[in-house]
């Protein structure tokens, strides 16, 4: 009696077990879907994402390093200071690297250009070439050579080996340079598609011309960068721009810029950290920067640098006394942050454009009038800095020696670069890496500056935590060491 | 598997049928303690190998042959009894065992075991050890109490986590903290941050939310061995927390009311300097953070722009006025009644605790009912049932923008405490521009958390037989966590405010079926089995929801509709589910030889659905010469030598199967960005890819452990030794390893690496001292740990763990080194090891990146607790050695750096040179002869990113002392009182650390695997206070 109702609860359990050990089990386990993540996005979601990385990479750190470098700013306190000595190392930029151009930009280009078949979107696979060419170039113009063929892999390649920075730019077997890159691109943008960029474009809002015309004038840029080392190429990519049916940027309203929001986290890096954020007091205006705009009554004075009392109030770069407090000093101007936070964050630029092709002119003989060209370049930056056209030929009626392009081509150069920099007001990688390929505008050195052998860096070093993870960095190339076209 | 257990189930059946039987002898077994009948006693009849076991009236009957002439009773926990056979009725009264060996053990799902049975370590604590300890938090309780285990709480905020690792770190990424089991009940420990840890405020851990005064013991089952039946969860240990009940009342109902108050001070702060002020380079700069200022009463005033003029000189106070005395009052209430079968309890509790700081608290209010019964058919059913409520709300800590991220940079000339710290429109006025007071901070930048909690267990179970028993048990623990964080307008980390609401219901849900098999004498006399089968079902679900509020209007509106901007919202979901099934055979040889078989196989929804299974096994031996071999005597009482082997495997986290997207955002503390960004009037979407490689051919993770140790008693075991040795491995860890960057993700999760934890455990208990009056008992633990990571994976040196980390300051695993060690920048040093100084400058030779820093691993812990009792009086004290390891601090190197500790002031006039040599460009090196200032030396000495970050973290203390007075029954028997003791008991009370300046047991990062940092925390507490404890 008692065996069998063992037996039966025993028969019970086993029964109970073996039913759950089962097929219902099977279910009862199979929870492991997230509800919180999705496994595939589509093109129109991820590309701004993508855009804003590439953008918040060139507007933050990079920024916050070029203009303090290329004194625009002076540092007050925290990594600003260390940089205004000339102090830069491995753990510098790390943030920028990992998350906002690898992480953030490029792997998120990539999985659009890849994903262009399944949602028939060739328009986004085309922005995206064009926008990874920019962010590519912009990081071996940093860090030299860098993984790029063999990079935004996965699994494919947890390691990726490094291309050198020249056959990123010219290409080499397996290598896709960045001019083809480009062009790469702007097929895809003719190809018909059913998805098509609207208001998730945050630069051109889906004007697939105007992003042609920016393909282009990306394409003048990075001519121009190799243009010391390669003239040739140079030349042939520029002359083939100048006669490409679909142009070039030719008015400030076709800038290659990033808008931002006026909200809490929509707002451009710089304005952040020079307003909002507690690293604000990480720096202030350089008195060399105003005193250049002063000396020749630039009327851009207003727009680019704040007032906050009766004077502006600026230090000197490598400064080591007491810097005056936050609420007095002088800052990026709202043309730079936008009012709220807006930006832009011109990344490439009409006047930038005509600098870039008046510089040409006189290095590699391109078509065209150096002088029109540069005069366009200082024209559109005044416009853009809202100054009227008044102000505009006065202030190039009272600096002649500023209007004219006069000497050998080499003193040309030196003019037009000296405006363009000025012009490149905010976007402080642009004006490093152009003082970089030509030494220009003459900087003095910084006081107090130390350094590696006390000159200004002329490249990041290796992220440390980068050459931890991959053995095919090479360790010890430290920030005196020149990249690839920086000859001079 | 299945084919052995059914054969042993024959075997079973055939042993009980195949008895020879001429006449029947029944009796009952009392206890002579209570008088109750025992259930369960074998009795045997000697001389043969038929026996029985007593029904659960304790009655049996059994067949004995003709010429048999004794009885022999044993039961676990009594002394073993044989009886001549008289009459055809054999009564017996068993009396209860006093020996170690015989004591009864509550192991892995509340299975009794003899104590001398187990091959393995456990560890118990009783009630009382824990109880009125002057601290709310039972982990702390526990601290210098068990060997084996590291204890760590997290700093003096009230209810701050602490954390806790049994025999080490066994997992690279997985959860660490052992497995709580309250009642039966798994009991989740977790600690739900929703805020960045190197930012945030340290919120409590939920094993907080069991109240000490409740618990009746603590069982620590340290190793895999112990653990296996847990399954998954127990490669970390298990912690088996059973709480008082009226098993024990024998009837009656007893009412036990506690109370303590206790005071709480702000304790070991570092020696402050008060010669000079702030400043650098002897200038006075009124923004500086530096105490590098001219010496005081070289001017009497200085004009500021946020105060105007104010007096130079120096506020010895400022930082130690910024803490008030806080107090813990704790009460509780206890009513059990009943008997083994039938009973009740009731605990009610309560803890009020006001913090240190300004708008700093915690409370907790539990209430439990359970009962157990039998009813008349046999069945037995039995539950229980908690709800506790807790509160906690602390300020935020961490370096810069916070209360603690200042503290540690005011200037000596500051007067913290007495200057206006906001104006009229309740903005902080700061020496400090982009900072704000820590006053200020305190009261606006906040994190509280509300805990609402439910947990509780029912059971049915049935003595099919004698030798069966069938139960099954369901368990809940369910709590809803809703956090507030407060940042208000003008936070120093969030300028236009932010709010951050959240909901975090948790749930845990656990079935279980046992089958419980017992015979005696099984194939051979004197051999004694018994059989468990089991079958768990659990399942864990999250749902957290957050609503972020950015970009704040009206001030001092701390509600969510304040914001304009809510891109940070999000919503969690989470189900994970188990199905185990487990087997345990355990055998006992003549009371000398004990074996025990576990085995146990997990199928986890977490992992691919193909190889989702997988099995773990365990073998514990141990055996007592002194039982055998006739070598008992006055000096060795006992000796007991046992071993085991085993492994358990541990399933992953849900949902790391897949690469997935998730919403973008950039940046961080200087400028960020949140999607959906917020453009020209458009909201725009953005998602990217997660930085995270998913795995879809995850395994498994292993831990295997090799444990030996005995136990000897001597002197009549008033002198008891418990030694251990184990060794882990850790295996086919389930990892995220980092990738290189530029593959466009940071990290793949993976199976990969090896760790082991070795380690000594020796425990010693010793009564020196023991007269009818007074006695004086001494315990000591001790503990040693080599944890080693072996390897990682292919062409993989070191990983940073899992966490929040500064850039360039990684907790990491690196191959070779202990788990945790930091990775950062090195000091440069020749190659004999002595520092380099650069030529030109006197300061230090830029340091070597990439570098071990430091590692939190200690060489020992010592805890020795000393007991004095003479009548009523009972004085404890309980000593503890951390000895060795290492803190990163931040705090400390602010403090040096900027010239505010003691030290720095000494002959500041006086130019120094720093430690080390100078490379003189042929291999060769001089000794460093560079003057350089004060300032440039002690700031030279390391900043926050560098070896000079870190400091030795060794501590000697006075954990606990205790004095209780019971007073005598005779003067109670006129009163309702049954027992009435008051106490007084102290923590903290002194505290030597030769190597840090405060105290080094601190972590800002909270319980978790990130050990020994401390990124602006704050400090420790010292406290002491009166108890009482009342019976009725």
């Amino acid at each position: 009696m008692k065996y069998i109702r063992v037996n039966k609860i025993l028969s019970f359990c086993a029964i109970a077990a073996l039913a759950l050990s089962t097929s219902s089990c099977k279910k009862f386990l199979d929870v492991n879907d997230t509800p919180n993540n999705p496994l595939a996005i589509p093109p129109n979601v991820a590309l701004p994402g993508a855009i804003v990385g590439s953008a918040f990479a060139n507007n933050n750190e990079l920024n916050r390093f070029g203009s303090v470098l290329i004194d625009v700013t002076s540092g007050a306190a925290g990594s600003p200071l260390r940089w205004d000595r000339y102090n830069t190392d491995g753990d510098d930029f790390g943030n920028q690297w990992r998350f906002e151009i690898y992480d953030g930009a490029l792997v998120n280009y990539k999985k659009i250009i890849e994903s262009e078949g399944k949602y028939q979107s060739p328009v986004y696979s085309g922005i995206s070439k064009i926008m990874m060419a920019y962010t590519f170039g912009m990081t071996t113009d940093c860090w030299g050579d860098i993984p790029y063929s063999d990079a935004l892999k996965g699994n494919g390649a947890t390691q990726p080996k490094l291309d050198t920075q020249k056959d990123i730019y010219l290409g080499a077997a397996g290598i896709q340079s960045l001019f083809d890159l480009v062009k790469d691109g702007m097929k895809d943008l003719d190809k018909k598609g059913l998805l098509i960029p609207k208001t998730d474009d945050v630069v051109y809002g889906g004007d697939i011309v105007k992003w042609k015309k920016a393909g282009n004038t990306l394409l003048l840029k990075l001519a121009l960068q190799i243009s010391l080392v390669e003239p040739a190429k140079a030349k042939a990519i520029i002359d083939e721009v100048l006669a490409s049916a679909d142009s070039y940027i030719k008015s400030n309203s076709e800038n290659l810029e990033v808008k931002f929001g006026a909200s809490v986290g929509s707002r451009s890096p710089v304005y952040e950290y020079t307003r909002i954020s507690s690293f604000r007091t990480d720096q202030l205006i350089s008195t060399r920067f105003l005193t250049k705009l002063q000396s020749t009554n630039d009327p851009r004075l207003t727009a680019f640098i704040t007032k906050p009392g009766a004077n502006y109030v600026t230090v000197d770069n490598g400064f080591a006394g007491t810097v005056p407090g936050f609420d007095t000093r002088s800052q990026f101007g709202n043309y730079v942050t936008g009012i709220n936070g807006e930006g832009p964050v011109r990344l490439v630029s009409n006047w930038q454009r005509a600098f870039i092709l008046a510089e040409a002119v006189l290095r590699l003989g391109t078509a065209g009038d150096a002088q029109a060209l540069y005069t366009e370049g200082i024209t559109a930056s005044m416009q853009s800095a809202g100054v009227s056209g008044t102000d505009i030929t006065a202030f190039l009626t009272a600096n002649p020696t500023i209007a004219t392009l006069s000497g050998t081509n080499e003193a040309k150069i030196k003019q037009i670069i000296d405006q363009k920099y000025i012009s490149l007001v905010g976007n402080g990688f642009e004006q490093w890496t152009d003082w970089r390929r030509t030494g220009y505008p003459d900087l003095p050195a910084h006081q107090n500056a130390v350094g590696i052998d006390g000159t200004r860096p002329v490249r990041l070093q290796y992220i440390t935590q980068e050459i931890q993870r991959n053995p095919n960095f090479k360790t010890g190339i430290l920030p005196n060491v020149k990249v690839w076209w920086d000859v001079n | 598997m299945k084919k052995l257990l059914q054969s042993l189930f024959i075997l079973l059946f055939v042993a009980t049928s195949a008895m020879a039987q001429e006449r029947t002898i029944t009796g009952t077994v009392t206890s002579k303690e209570d008088k109750l009948p025992i259930p369960g006693v074998s009795v045997k009849v000697k001389g043969t190998k038929s026996g029985t076991v007593t029904g659960s009236n304790g009655k049996y009957s059994v067949q004995v042959p003709a010429g048999a002439t004794e009885l022999e009773f044993t039961y676990l926990g009594f002394e073993r009894l044989s009886k001549a056979i008289g009459g055809s009725t054999v009564d017996v009264v068993l009396s209860p065992d006093s020996k170690v060996l015989t004591e009864v053990v509550v192991t892995a799902l509340g299975i009794k075991r003899q104590a001398s049975s187990l091959g393995y370590a456990t560890q118990i604590v009783k009630g009382d050890e824990v109880a009125q300890k002057s601290d709310p938090n039972l982990l702390n309780t526990l601290q210098g109490k068990v060997t084996g285990v590291n204890i760590t709480s997290s700093s003096g905020a009230p209810g701050s986590s602490t954390n806790i690792n049994i025999r080490g770190v066994t997992s690279f990424n997985g959860n660490n903290q052992p497995l709580i089991v309250v009642d039966g009940i798994i009991f989740n420990n977790g600690v739900d941050n929703t805020q960045n840890t190197l930012f945030g405020s340290q919120p409590s851990g939920r094993l907080s939310d069991v109240d000490p005064e409740s618990i009746a013991t603590i069982n620590v089952l340290k190793g895999p061995a112990a653990s296996v039946l847990y399954g998954s969860r127990a490669s970390a240990g298990v912690i088996v927390i059973t709480t008082k009940d009226g098993s024990g009342m024998k009837g009656k109902t007893e009412v036990t009311f506690s109370s303590s108050l206790n005071l709480q001070n702000a304790s070991y702060l570092p020696k402050f300097q008060n010669e000079y002020g702030q400043g650098t380079q002897n200038n006075f700069v009124e923004n500086s953070t530096n105490s590098w200022g001219p010496k005081f009463g070289t001017m009497p005033t200085v004009t500021t722009s946020y105060a105007g003029v104010v007096p130079y000189q120096a506020y010895p106070n400022n930082i130690k006025d910024f803490y008030k005395q806080g107090s813990i009052l704790q009460n509780s209430l206890n009513i059990a009644g009943g008997d083994k079968d039938k009973n009740f309890v009731v605990n009610l509790g309560s803890t009020l605790q006001s913090g240190i700081i300004d708008h700093s608290k915690y409370q907790r209010h539990n209430v439990q009912v359970g009962g157990n019964t039998k009813l008349r058919n046999g069945i037995k059913l039995g539950g229980t049932i908690t709800y506790v409520k807790s509160f906690t709300k602390n300020t935020i800590a961490g370096n810069g923008g916070s209360a603690f991220g200042q503290i540690s940079r005011i200037p000596r000339s500051y007067d913290l405490s007495g200057a206006p710290y906001k104006n009229d429109l309740g903005n902080s006025i700061y020496f400090l521009p982009g900072q704000n007071h820590p006053k200020w901070s305190l009261e606006n930048e906040y994190l509280d958390n509300r805990i609402d909690r439910v947990f509780g267990n029912t059971s049915i179970s049935y003595d099919i037989a004698d030798w069966i028993n069938v139960g099954y048990r369901i368990t809940a623990d369910v709590y809803q966590d809703d956090k507030n964080a407060i940042n208000r307008l003008g936070a120093a980390r969030n300028p236009g405010g932010l709010l951050g609401e959240s909901g975090i219901l948790r749930g845990e849900y656990n079935g279980d079926l046992l089958i419980n098999m017992k015979k005696n004498n099984v194939f051979t006399d004197g051999l004694n089995a018994s059989l468990l089968l089991g079958q768990n079902i659990n399942q864990r679900t999250l749902r957290a929801s957050e609503v972020v509020a950015e970009g704040l209007v009206i001030p001092g509106f701390d509600n969510v509709s304040n914001g304009t901007v809510f891109t940070n919202s999000s919503a969690t979901r989470e189900m994970r589910r188990l199905v185990g099934h487990y087997a345990q055979l355990s055998l006992d040889y003549k009371s000398y030889l004990f074996m025990e078989l576990s085995g146990r196989a997990d199928m986890s929804s977490t992992l691919p659905t193909n190889k989702n299974t997988y099995f773990y096994p365990s073998v514990a031996v141990s055996f007592v010469p002194t039982e055998v071999f006739n070598i008992k005597s006055d000096v060795l009482s006992y000796l007991k030598i046992r071993g085991n082997v085993a492994r358990v495997g541990r399933d992953a986290d849900p949902y790391l199967l897949n690469s997935v997207y998730v919403k973008s955002s950039y940046g961080n503390n200087t400028a960020s960005i949140n999607f959906p960004m917020s453009i020209g009037g458009n909201s725009i979407p953005g998602f990217g890819a997660s930085t995270r490689i998913g795995s879809p051919d995850l395994g498994p993770e292993f831990v295997t452990s090799y444990e030996g140790g005995f136990n000897i008693g001597l002197l009549k075991s008033r002198v008891s030794v418990d030694f251990t040795y184990f060794d882990t491995r850790s295996t086919n860890q389930i990892f995220n390893v980092a990738v290189s960057n530029s593959s466009g993700y940071d990290t793949r999760t993976t199976n990969i690496g090896e760790m082991r934890n070795r380690g000594i455990e020796l425990q010693l208990n010793a009564t020196p001292v023991r007269s009818s009056d007074f006695s004086w008992d001494v315990s000591m633990n001790f503990t040693r740990i080599r944890n080693k990571v072996l390897s990682i994976d292919e062409g993989v040196d070191n990983a940073p763990i899992a966490g929040n980390a500064f850039v360039g300051i990684n907790p990491s695993i690196k191959v070779g080194y202990p788990y945790g060690v930091i990775i950062s920048t090195a000091n440069a040093r020749t190659p004999n090891g002595e520092l380099l100084v650069n030529g030109l400058t006197g300061a230090f030779a830029p340091g070597v990146p990439n570098s071990v820093v430091m590692s939190p691993q200690k060489d020992y812990t010592l805890g020795i607790s000393n007991r004095f009792t003479y009548k009523g009086l009972t004085l404890s004290a309980l000593f503890d050695i951390n000895k060795g390891g290492q803190i990163y601090s931040f705090g400390q190197t602010d403090m040096r750096g900027g010239g505010q500790i003691e030290m720095t002031a000494k002959d500041r006039d006086q130019p120094r040179i720093l430690p080390g040599v100078i490379a003189n460009g042929d291999g060769t090196y001089r000794k460093n002869n560079i003057q350089v200032s004060a300032q440039t030396y002690w700031a030279g000495l390391g900043g926050l990113a560098s070896e000079g970050a870190v400091f030795d973290a060794t501590s000697y203390r006075l954990r606990e002392v205790g004095l209780a007075y019971s007073l005598p029954a005779k003067l109670l028997t006129k009163t309702p009182f049954g027992q009435v003791s008051l106490g007084f008991s102290a923590r903290n009370l002194w505290l030597f650390a030769p190597g840090f300046p405060q105290d080094p047991e601190t972590n800002s990062s909270g319980a978790g695997n990130i050990q020994g940092v401390d990124f602006n925390g704050m400090p420790s507490t010292k406290n002491y206070g009166f108890n009482l404890k009342v019976t009725f």
